[in-house]
């Protein structure tokens, strides 16, 4: 039998290391029986998951039958020269790949998801376009405010998981900045001219949060302070 | 005798604990536990099933399913053929998806190894231990020993009693006063969760009568004395993070009540108390920690106390407004409150179902007995010891990388000059 030169606890005959500190098992007296069959089964087993599909199908039901219901009433009762039901079945469409699509499509990495969600946005507002007949502000307002968003969200997805939390407070902020540099621009460009008020507002009010926490984050005394005074 | 509504009719209500439980078991929590007994004979599979066909029924309560009602969870029994005897596998205690209808209790076997897992809302350790020894009797009877009906051994030719399967809580829900109230946030000692579906278990095994002596030589029972010996790890793991601030240490200790309140019920009759340390008061050495716990549970485990706390949570089960919310909103809550009353005032579980008595005939079958708790909510390890014969086996089974606690806790034990022989179904 061997033992633990570190914890002093006798091991299995088979062990290579204690298990309790990883140290490896070196006794020439006693070499590790590696013959001898393992204590415990190396058989792993995983509960079947929680059937996803049937909940897809449920709440594709649900929103394929609101969407054909208001298309049918378009068609032959409610305002039939108006296509309002147009609008309605796109969005249905637009909650189905929100919520559906992550059900059916588990392995698809999350940032693909968020992609997809955006472009489900894009394809209502298009819609919508479309059956009021607003090329106009879809090509000089919304479709502009869109690629914003959606870059900006893109962005935060992916770059938030791999920071501190100093840097993830920063990139939000800086983020939520420029978005409203962008938001106001699009609305004051589509108005007829650029003259920006309320986002430069906000842009030194962001600008004011993120400087403490660049400072912070880039000098290692303070930030080592800040840690112990915000440990609890 | 305390309520048994619905039991003629097919189906009985979920007692207290198990209200609990069944609302709190997900993915990512395992209210099952896990009973082993190592034999000497490798496990003869055939007459194995042959013991759990012929023993199940007189234990109608395990052979049950679960069904979501409008406002609570309800058992009724399972008429479909099993539990069958599955192969012994590396990760137990495996959550039950209710979805999936999944069974209740199940049995494996791996070469001298038979093992029953049981969710915790079925029963207590107390109550599944009965099942099992008398599961392991009927399985050696089947072998061609004579084992007599002694040491808790229920006959299984006998019908089913339905006192066995009264809900205890009920029947001593007597005090005026509802006792309970919110205990403060504990060390979480948590660590790196491993992957999805992994459950470490690591074993130390040490001689009862050397413990005894020691704990002993301390002053305390068995069970104060690894309660203490694990805090001081739980202690010594907090002070190397460095916190600024460190957070008081506490366990949750199940106690069985039938001692206190005379029963004969299989199901779920345990309470949990709460001995702590706070390291913000000052250091404590080992002789102080096992002098606090020793105090605090004798000073807290009392009838009225308990009768008290059983109280509150029976008149929680019975606030009709309360009872009419469905069953969903009540699991959500339930749930949320476990996490912050039933978790967070815990750094860790440990339990002591106490010694594993057989009758002679059976002694020299059995080599000695396990016992496996299942995954916590958080990435921690739990603690859990059941002795046989000599032979005390002290179990850490937990989602957690780190093997820092049960490393201090047998270094400790190794100090106090006891023998301890540890294995692990870690992968190296």
């Amino acid at each position: 039998m061997s033992y633990c030169v570190n914890c002093g606890v006798e091991l299995d005959k088979d062990a290579a290391t204690c298990p309790l500190c990883q140290t490896p098992v070196v006794n020439p007296v006693c070499p590790v029986d590696t013959t001898l069959p393992p204590n415990f089964p190396v058989e792993r087993r995983e509960v079947e998951p929680v059937n996803r599909k049937e909940l897809a199908l449920l709440l594709s039901a649900m929103l394929g039958c609101a969407g054909g219901c208001c298309v049918l009433l378009n068609v032959l009762f409610w305002w039939q020269g108006v296509p309002w039901s147009a609008i309605v079945a796109g969005a249905c469409a637009m909650l189905w790949v929100w919520t559906v699509v992550p059900l059916l499509l588990r392995r698809v990495p999350s940032i693909w998801m968020l992609g997809l969600d955006l472009l489900a946005v894009a394809g209502l507002l298009a819609l919508i376009a479309l059956a009021t007949h607003g090329w106009d502000w879809l090509g000089r307002l919304a479709l502009p405010i869109w690629w914003g968003v959606s870059v900006v969200l893109l962005f935060l997805w992916y770059i938030l998981p791999r920071r501190s939390i100093l840097s993830r407070c920063m990139l939000v902020l800086g983020s939520c900045v420029v978005l409203m540099l962008w938001l106001e621009g699009c609305i004051d460009l589509f108005l007829g001219g650029y003259r920006p008020m309320w986002s430069l507002v906000v842009a030194v009010v962001g600008v004011a949060l993120m400087l403490p926490l660049l400072i912070i984050r880039y000098r290692p005394g303070l930030r080592r302070e800040v840690r112990r005074r915000f440990h609890f | 005798m305390g309520r048994r509504k619905g039991q003629d009719k097919g189906w009985f209500q979920l007692d207290n604990a198990a209200m609990m439980y069944s609302a709190i078991q997900s993915g990512n929590y395992s209210a099952v536990y896990r009973f082993s007994a190592v034999m000497t004979r490798e496990v003869d599979t055939q007459a194995l099933q042959r013991a759990i066909d012929r023993t199940l029924p007189r234990f109608p309560g395990f052979h049950v399913k679960i069904r979501r009602g409008v406002f609570w969870y309800y058992f009724e029994p399972d008429d479909a053929p099993g539990p069958f005897l599955q192969p012994d596998i590396q990760n137990p205690c495996q959550p039950v998806y209710f979805q999936n209808k999944d069974q209740l209790i199940r049995f494996f076997y791996y070469r001298h190894r038979i093992s029953m897992e049981v969710f915790h809302a079925l029963a207590d350790g107390g109550g599944a231990l009965v099942l099992f020894k008398t599961l392991l009797a009927v399985y050696l009877r089947e072998l061609g020993e004579e084992i007599p009906n002694e040491e808790g051994i229920l006959d299984v030719d006998e019908p089913p009693d339905p006192q066995e399967w009264e809900d205890a809580y009920a029947r001593y829900t007597r005090s005026r006063v509802r006792l309970g109230k919110s205990e403060p946030r504990a060390y979480p000692c948590t660590g790196t969760r491993e992957p999805f579906y992994t459950l470490n278990v690591t074993m130390g095994f040490v001689s009862v009568s050397a413990l005894r002596q020691v704990a002993k030589s301390h002053g305390a029972s068995i069970t104060e004395y690894l309660s203490a010996v694990l805090i001081q790890s739980i202690l010594a793991r907090q002070r190397r993070e460095g916190r600024r601030r460190e957070l008081p240490v506490a366990l949750a200790i199940p106690i069985n009540l039938r001692p206190y309140f005379p029963t004969r019920t299989l199901r779920n009759f345990i309470l949990t108390v709460r001995p702590s340390i706070d390291p913000e008061l000052g250091d404590y050495t080992l002789e102080e920690i096992i002098s606090q716990v020793h105090h605090h549970m004798r000073l807290h485990i009392t009838r009225q106390e308990m009768q008290g706390v059983i109280t509150r949570n029976v008149f929680l089960q019975k606030f009709l407004p309360l009872q009419l919310i469905p069953v969903p909103v009540k699991n959500f809550a339930v749930d949320l409150g476990y996490r912050i009353a039933g978790n967070r005032p815990y750094s860790t579980t440990y339990t002591n179902p106490g010694a594993f008595r057989v009758p002679k005939e059976m002694e020299h079958h059995i080599q000695h007995m396990e016992v496996v708790l299942g995954q916590s909510y958080t990435p921690r390890v739990n603690c859990a010891s059941i002795s046989y014969g000599d032979i005390m086996e002290i179990t850490f089974a937990g989602t957690v990388k780190e093997t820092d606690v049960e490393r201090d806790f047998f270094r400790t034990l190794v100090q106090d000059g006891l023998h301890v022989k540890v294995t692990s179904n870690r992968r190296e």
